[in-house]
């Protein structure tokens, strides 16, 4: 994938990220009810790998790292991703360097590494079994 | 290479690429030298259809980007629940082109 591409996407998604928390914060606290579009769960009635995650970064926007663990370990990942990709985005286009870029790629290889591939594999998956256990 | 070959490569892959680039293979394929044909004739291409079918029935865990290398993008998709739905729906006319895409950075690094 081109540089720029990229950058597009993840700015694109962080930005939907964040208006979809503020959208979720508000239905929370004011309409006291539980955030839910999961495809798969409306669908099939089972949570999928990562339901919860958002329960989990409202968790952590409250301080609660227990609770954002219980919910959902994922949500960690996100709240990273929310919080450095803006910035490092915005790095990179100011100075026309492509670190993020280069990071990308050499997470992608590192990834497909066998013997990181399979375990993170089956981490996702028990989280999955942990998910349906919990009855997100 | 030969002309003969070079169609009968078109003619079994032809599916694997984008219309507008089947002309550009073709005429690099002719202009290569004989002894790259083992290489290209047994190159592992993605089929978009398979890509395509596990975009329906996948799509909101990222199975499909995984398939097609894109490491990255699948676990973004995984994450936030195949992007709320939305990206996971999108993927689906998405999938086949970025399958194609694929095809062609893999056999542009034996054609150049």
């Amino acid at each position: 994938m081109a540089r720029n591409k990229l950058y597009l996407l993840l700015f694109t998604a962080c930005t939907a990220g964040y208006f979809w928390l503020f959208f979720t914060y508000y239905r929370v606290v004011t309409l006291a009810r539980e955030p839910g579009v999961c495809l798969i769960k409306r669908v099939t009635g089972i949570p999928c790998p990562s339901c919860g995650s958002t329960r989990s970064v409202l968790s952590v926007l409250n301080g609660d790292l227990a609770g954002a663990l219980y919910w959902n370990p994922l949500g960690f990942i996100i709240v990273i991703v929310l919080l450095v990709s803006p910035f490092w985005i915005l790095y990179d286009v100011l100075s026309h360097r492509n670190t993020l870029f280069n990071f990308y790629n050499q997470t992608e290889l590192f990834l497909k590494r066998k013997w990181i591939a399979i375990p993170a594999i089956l981490l996702v998956l028990l989280n999955w079994i942990w998910n349906i256990y919990k009855g997100l | 290479m030969e002309a003969q070959k070079v169609d009968m490569f078109i003619m079994s892959n032809g599916k694997y690429f984008e219309s507008y680039q089947i002309n550009g293979i073709r005429e690099r394929l002719i202009a290569l030298d004989d002894s790259k044909w083992a290489m290209i004739s047994t190159v592992q291409l993605k089929d978009p259809t398979i890509s395509l079918i596990v975009s329906i029935l996948a799509g909101s865990l990222g199975i499909d980007r995984f398939l097609i290398g894109d490491i990255g993008l699948g676990i973004g998709k995984l994450i936030t629940c195949g992007g709320l739905g939305i990206w996971a729906i999108i993927d689906w006319f998405l999938i086949m082109g970025a399958t194609r895409e694929k095809n062609m950075q893999k056999i542009q690094q034996l054609l150049y």
